[in-house]
């Protein structure tokens, strides 16, 4: 029941008048699987609920009343359950493709799509999934410590790895184990994300319990993202062109077994003979903040056994504050204005700013008698820059460093650190706008003659 | 291996890596840094104008106190008030800000916390040549926090506490006929607030918490001008300023839920140093939403003593009638108010709090002329 009552008013594409709406997708369905216990169950749910019973058919061996009488209409055409397979991210971790597999064998109704994580660094996944044509691989420049520099100046060299290699370099330059974990739980959901749209998917479904939904809200808020605290509930996504305007059949994102906790699917899965997979547990020692949030919401569960539930019900209540300024580049989620201007505000980290000028004269003779102000580099062209296109979260991700130092267990591969295809295919500013987007943009302020 | 120099300057030997930045600095470009960066958040929020009376808040932390010795005397007070203060004296002098300054300590009545740091308040006010006021518990509610714990026992002391200092302080503030208060609360302080009302569910002062400045209907402003400073960045001001500190816990703060918020803060922080200010600009990026903002029960003044509430009585009447009839533990919550209600009538003769605003003048300390 809390499974429907989740998932079914956002099934169609509008409300509608009537106070039980048939249900009808716009599109086909896809479930995200990660072989944990929510999606193993969401699986089995998704499957009972709306594609296993088979409509009556007559001597013929068809439906009775044909296929498109409503009785025999299947609320999504189709399903697909999409999974990402992490181990390239990680030496040493086993492949798990085949164990899914065999799971998801268990329900013909659905197609197995498996996908690797180091897709997010591979062309042709790419265009097969946005069917551009094939782009050069962008890369960040890497500051004197390995870690990508403040600035994120997009490096003039190609780098020409293969995706595995591009992935290890990509995680390996980032300042924390925080950032690497962030980073993996963002590749895999825009991987997933672009699948989902690129095979006619009107819902994609996660098998976040109110468990891991509340550790996920309370994660995202601590690594910035307030944000997109709405999307980390429940989102409508689209791909995003080269001139910032969003392509048309938003995919709903949908995290239906977000009012049920850990416990009951645990139990709901024992009864029901669900088969988990499970996750490795080599993946479970990098998680940095989100596996510090995970240990503190289930340890205080024990003493306060509302906090799972408060986290969620208070999130709910919570919008942002100012309409978006655009989609981040790289976890492609709504972005806010204005996030450069407040880092620079909250914290000085260089006197050649002109907004100083005033101030400096404030400092001790001795130290600005030898203050140099253009010692600090002089800022890229803005196009060079990807900074002006992350959201608050992703810049964070990249830049923020450890007081530790970063505990690094992937030797460096390249001397810049490359981005994932999505990022590269609208990579800041740097790509060619095609003539007619152009002239749609400026078309109202153009003159016929 | 060779000194590192100065990030900053780029010419002095750097001698300390900032808790906020993960940069490597000298200690000069460090108090020009913090300084300006103070400077700049209270411009850029426009918290006050030339002419302003301001109350420095003496107090207000959440049982944790951090006592300072300056070099050749001890002045016992809130590490971030104290830095609060003498920061807020520099940028006065420095840009002119055209403010007449105030310190405002509470005095809570915690034999062996309070009563020695009171007396170095007092001459505290010397070295900063400030008037000084003292507002105590015992004084406003006819109660002190030893009577109180010797009453309702140390569970729930903290909400006692909590709502009748910051009452005290309006009250304080109100004699002192300010027109702005800032307070010590620094940027881990509003990050663990943040974290705290999100999993109590407390809408209301999520909405609110990371504001620099609030002001009630009938109340004088609040300000925090330490918002985007780390804890361990006020505490290293305090150090090189020459400041020995030391910190010393209240003997009746066993409030365990904000100690695990602040035992996970600590957590993130050490996983990433930033955690704190990411956790200050997810607050501010989000709001309550419309609806359930109209749902909250409305502002309206209390109809025992005049101060802010959205009930009928104001927290601090409503706890304080709990004391009055013996009934303390059970008036926490609004169910159990309700339940001391059904009990029968306010009796008559019972001691309230002086209507707000008619308080009489109380004697302001005024620094010595020697």
């Amino acid at each position: 029941m809390k499974f429907r009552k989740a998932l079914e008013p956002s099934v169609n594409a509008s409300a509608g008048t009537s106070k039980r709406p048939r249900l009808k997708a716009s599109g086909n369905l896809c479930l995200g699987f990660s072989g944990g216990l929510g999606s193993s169950i969401l699986l089995d749910i998704v499957h009972n609920t709306y594609f296993s019973s088979r409509p009556p058919l007559d001597d013929s061996g068809k439906p009775r009343g044909g296929t498109n009488h409503p009785r025999n209409a299947s609320v999504w055409p189709s399903c697909s359950v999409c999974y990402v397979e992490v181990c390239g991210a990680f030496a040493g971790m086993r492949d798990q493709t085949e164990d899914i597999r065999s799971v998801i064998q268990r329900y013909p109704s659905f197609d197995f799509v498996p996908l690797r994580i180091e897709d997010a660094f591979d062309d042709s996944w790419w265009t097969m999934v946005s069917g551009s044509s094939s782009i050069p691989q962008i890369s960040l420049e890497l500051g004197k410590e390995g870690l990508i520099a403040d600035g994120l100046y997009v490096a003039s060299r190609v780098t020409g790895l293969t995706p595995v290699e591009a992935l290890r370099s990509y995680l390996s330059s980032l300042p924390t184990q925080t950032a690497i974990s962030s980073a993996v739980q963002n590749l895999t959901r825009v991987l997933i994300l672009y699948t989902a749209y690129s095979r006619g998917s009107s819902h994609l479904l996660f098998g976040t319990s109110l468990t891991s939904l509340s550790i996920s809200l309370l994660s995202s808020i601590s690594q910035g993202g307030g944000y997109a605290i709405h999307e980390e509930l429940q989102e409508e996504w689209a791909p995003v062109t080269a001139t910032g305007s969003r392509l048309s059949g938003a995919l709903r994102v949908v995290r239906p077994l977000g009012d049920v906790t850990a416990k009951e699917c645990a139990v709901y899965a024992w009864w029901s003979d669900i088969a988990v997979v499970g996750r490795d547990k080599q993946r479970r020692a990098i998680l940095g903040i989100a596996g510090l949030t995970k240990d503190f919401v289930v340890g205080l569960e024990k003493d306060y056994p509302s906090t799972v539930s408060t986290i969620a019900r208070t999130c709910e209540k919570l919008e942002p504050k100012d309409a978006p300024s655009g989609q981040c580049r790289l976890c492609q989620r709504p972005m806010q204005s204005g996030i450069q201007e407040w880092k620079g505000r909250i914290s000085i980290r260089s006197f050649s700013d002109d907004k100083l000028a005033a101030d400096l004269t404030h400092l001790p003779s001795s130290s600005r008698d030898s203050l140099d102000t253009n010692s600090t580099p002089s800022e890229l062209p803005p196009s060079l820059a990807l900074t002006n296109f992350l959201c608050y979260s992703c810049h964070t991700t990249l830049t923020s460093r450890s007081s530790r130092g970063l505990k690094r267990s992937v030797p460096d591969v390249s001397s810049a650190a490359p981005l994932p295809t999505w990022v590269a295919d609208r990579g800041g500013g740097l790509n060619k706008v095609p003539e007619e987007e152009m002239h749609d943009i400026v078309a109202e302020f153009l003159i016929d003659n | 291996m060779a000194p590192t120099s100065c990030s900053l300057c780029r010419d002095a030997k750097a001698i300390l890596k900032r808790p906020k930045t993960g940069q490597q600095i000298c200690k000069d470009c460090f108090f020009f840094v913090f300084e300006t960066e103070v400077h700049h958040t209270i411009t850029e929020a426009e918290l006050f104008k030339s002419g302003d009376r301001v109350a420095i808040g003496a107090s207000g932390g959440k049982g944790k106190t951090t006592a300072v010795i300056w070099p050749d005397m001890l002045i016992v007070l809130m590490a971030d008030s104290t830095v609060l203060a003498y920061v807020m004296k520099t940028l006065n002098d420095r840009y002119n800000y055209g403010l007449e300054l105030f310190l405002l300590s509470i005095d809570e009545g915690i034999t062996g916390y309070r009563d020695d740091s009171l007396e170095t308040v007092k001459r505290n006010q010397q070295q900063y040549d400030m008037p000084l006021k003292i507002l105590s518990y015992d004084e406003l509610y006819g109660w002190t926090m030893d009577a109180i714990v010797e009453q309702i026992g140390k569970k729930n002391n903290c909400t006692f506490c909590g709502v009748f200092r910051r009452q005290a302080l309006d009250r304080g503030a109100n004699s002192l006929n300010v027109d702005h208060i800032v307070t010590g609360h620094n940027a881990d302080d509003i990050a663990e607030t943040v974290l705290m009302n999100i999993m109590r569910g407390d809408i209301a002062r999520l909405g609110r918490c990371t504001l620099i400045c609030t002001q009630g209907e009938d109340t004088i402003k609040r300000s925090k001008p330490f918002k985007y400073a780390y804890e361990k960045e006020i505490v290293m001001y305090a150090y090189f300023k020459k400041l020995d500190y030391f910190s010393t816990e209240c003997i009746y703060s066993p409030d365990a839920y904000r100690g695990h918020a602040r035992t996970f803060l600590k957590d993130l922080e050490a996983a990433r140093p930033s955690a704190i200010i990411d956790i200050i600009h997810s607050g501010e990026a989000f709001e309550v939403k419309e609806e359930i903002k109209a749902a909250q029960k409305a502002q309206q003044t209390c109809k025992r003593c005049g101060y802010m509430s959205s009930n009928d009585l104001c927290k601090a009447c409503t706890l304080l009638e709990g004391l009055e009839r013996g009934m303390a533990s059970s008036v926490i919550t609004d169910r159990a108010r309700k339940k001391m209600d059904a009990m029968g009538p306010t009796p008559e003769n019972l001691r309230t709090i002086p209507l707000f605003r008619s308080t009489p003048t109380i004697t302001v300390e005024m620094p010595s002329q020697s």
